[in-house]
């Protein structure tokens, strides 16, 4: 399971991603959670299942559904609560939730 | 309830606004274009530093160990990196905008660069030792033209020439060569036409207005766009606007700076370097601006957007209520080094009326204050040295200035600022959280960790 996760500068979606992976593992789930920027979203989104944007880059989501809709990609935005809270069990269970 | 007309203004109006601008293809591209002159610029402030360490007798000690001549050949990289600005950022824009386009970048890019290097007459004025009058030396290429002086030919005419060569591709007036011609050598026969119709569009323009009295494109942008754009730019004015429009981007939860910064960044790059040349010149001179990239960075953005630096040690320090205390401990890393999302949306700070109120001032107070102490010449202006915006207070003030301490004591003052103004606003918010907790309501929003 690839999860990208992207915001302005792709810093602060790296931070979650830490969060993210520390989950995963306590699942026993075998995950690959990376971070970049939403201008590099396009060179990385083809690896990816599932794409999901930090809620400072929402006015991006038109724009980013286009470009996982023509790769059978479901992207949303993460909740704002989850992101502030670096909730990484929540957002992880969000994705696996958005794939199926 | 008043707060909720705002929401709905904010995400009904604005959204779609911010969404527009930030999702436009040329300012999108301006913005990715220039970010590849970033890391040269930070490489060449390395140098600069070097080159300016304010320790009595640095220069002598240099001079005894390296030779007269030390700084000139430690500054060359200064050279390379900030005086060709306008060339990279030639190519970086016509790059991304092709990218965009799903044109071949790499052609639009050498294009672009061709098309800037023929908008620019090829001779310098220069006085030979002992003669008094300025000759005209011709067959070179003028370096301060290459420089942010060129920044916004540049970029005009990589957009400009970008969108004549993606037009002629996809009306598809190209050479096509038969199957079994080598990809890359199929390319560039694709790029003749429209690199063709680029060049001759660009070298009509140059051959009309050298009949003018503007005589360059340089000359013209320089007078109708650069002149007024940059005094907007450095105003006091213009920055407090900037800086209101940012943080009520980022009240509703939107990256104001990324959205701004795509239009303003040229202004403030131009301004900064600006500094930079003075500096080199003269490190303990007058600087021309005060208004910079690293104005904003570091004087007002202490540990992210809204100067959260200061709420974030209140909640590390003071907090009251468990949740403040786990995001205060959670965001004091990134703090650090400028980064608050958690802050932001853990508070939150976004869509809450009690805090988006010193959040919004606080970066607006502050920038006046900063105006104020650099323009007086109580504290030294940014020398133009290239910090990037990660680095940790203190440190970013001292780099900054070029080394002067009292870029670090407006720092702490700021810092201090930040602090009076988060602090009766966050004790309220504690106080409330400290009884939903109590009452056992919190338990739903409360951080587990």
């Amino acid at each position: 399971m690839n999860i990208l996760l992207c915001c302005a500068a792709g810093m602060s979606t790296s931070l979650l991603v830490q969060k993210m992976e520390e989950a995963a593992r306590e699942k026993g789930l075998d995950a690959k959670i990376w971070a970049v920027s939403a201008d590099d979203v396009k060179n990385h989104i083809d690896q990816a299942a599932v794409l999901l944007l930090g809620p400072q880059v929402r006015y991006k989501l038109t724009e980013m559904k286009k470009e996982g809709a023509s790769r059978g990609v479901p992207v949303d935005v993460i909740s704002t609560v989850d992101y502030g809270t670096l909730n990484g069990k929540n957002v992880l269970e969000f994705a696996l939730r958005l794939k199926q | 309830m008043r707060m909720g007309g705002f929401v709905s203004f904010m995400e009904n109006r604005m959204m779609p606004i911010a969404g527009k601008m930030a999702e436009q293809k040329h300012l999108q591209a301006i913005r990715d274009g220039i970010i590849l002159t970033l890391p040269l610029l930070i490489i060449g402030s390395l140098f600069l530093i070097i080159g300016f360490i304010p320790i009595p007798g640095y220069d002598e000690f240099m001079s005894g160990v390296f030779g007269e001549k030390w700084r000139t050949k430690l500054l060359y990289p200064v050279g390379a990196t900030f005086d060709i600005m306008g060339l990279i950022v030639s190519f970086g824009v016509a790059y991304r905008l092709a990218e965009k386009y799903k044109v071949d970048p790499l052609s639009a890019g050498a294009i672009s660069v061709a098309s800037f290097l023929l908008a620019t007459p090829y001779k310098v004025m220069f006085t030979p030792e002992g003669a008094s009058a300025a000759q005209e030396i011709g067959g070179v290429i003028p370096v301060t033209l290459m420089g942010s002086q060129g920044l916004f030919v540049a970029m005009i005419l990589a957009i400009l020439s970008t969108e004549i060569y993606r037009k002629i591709i996809q009306m598809k007036i190209v050479i096509s060569m038969p199957p079994g011609v080598p990809p890359a050598v199929s390319r560039s026969f694709v790029a003749l036409i429209p690199a063709g119709a680029v060049l001759v569009v660009v070298w009509l323009i140059r051959i009309l207005l050298e009949n003018t009295s503007f005589e360059s494109i340089h000359n013209i942008v320089k007078d109708l766009l650069v002149g007024p754009l940059s005094v907007v730019g450095s105003s006091l004015i213009g920055a407090i606007i900037c800086v209101l429009l940012i943080h009520i981007l980022w009240a509703v939860g939107l990256h104001g700076a990324a959205i701004v910064g795509g239009i303003m960044s040229p202004i403030w790059l131009t301004l900064m370097d600006q500094n930079r040349a003075a500096f080199q010149a003269s490190p303990n001179g007058e600087l021309p601006n005060v208004v910079t990239t690293q104005f904003f960075d570091m004087w007002i953005y202490a540990g992210g957007s809204g100067a959260t630096l200061a709420l974030v040690v209140l909640m590390v320090f003071m907090a009251r209520s468990k949740q403040m205390k786990n995001i205060g401990r959670l965001s004091l890393g990134p703090g650090l080094f400028n980064i608050n999302e958690p802050v932001i949306f853990g508070m939150p700070i976004v869509m809450n009326p009690l805090l988006i109120i010193p959040f919004v001032f606080t970066p607006v107070i502050l920038v006046i204050i900063s105006y104020f102490a650099m323009s007086l010449g109580w504290v030294a202006k940014p020398s133009g040295v290239a910090v990037p915006w990660t680095t940790p207070l203190f440190f970013s003030g001292y780099l900054a200035t070029g080394g002067k301490v009292s870029g670090m004591v407006l720092q702490a003052v700021n810092f201090l600022i930040s602090l009076a103004i988060y602090y009766p606003f966050f004790r309220l918010w504690d106080k409330q959280k400290v009884s939903e907790e109590k009452a056992g309501t919190a338990s739903d929003t409360a951080v587990t960790m």
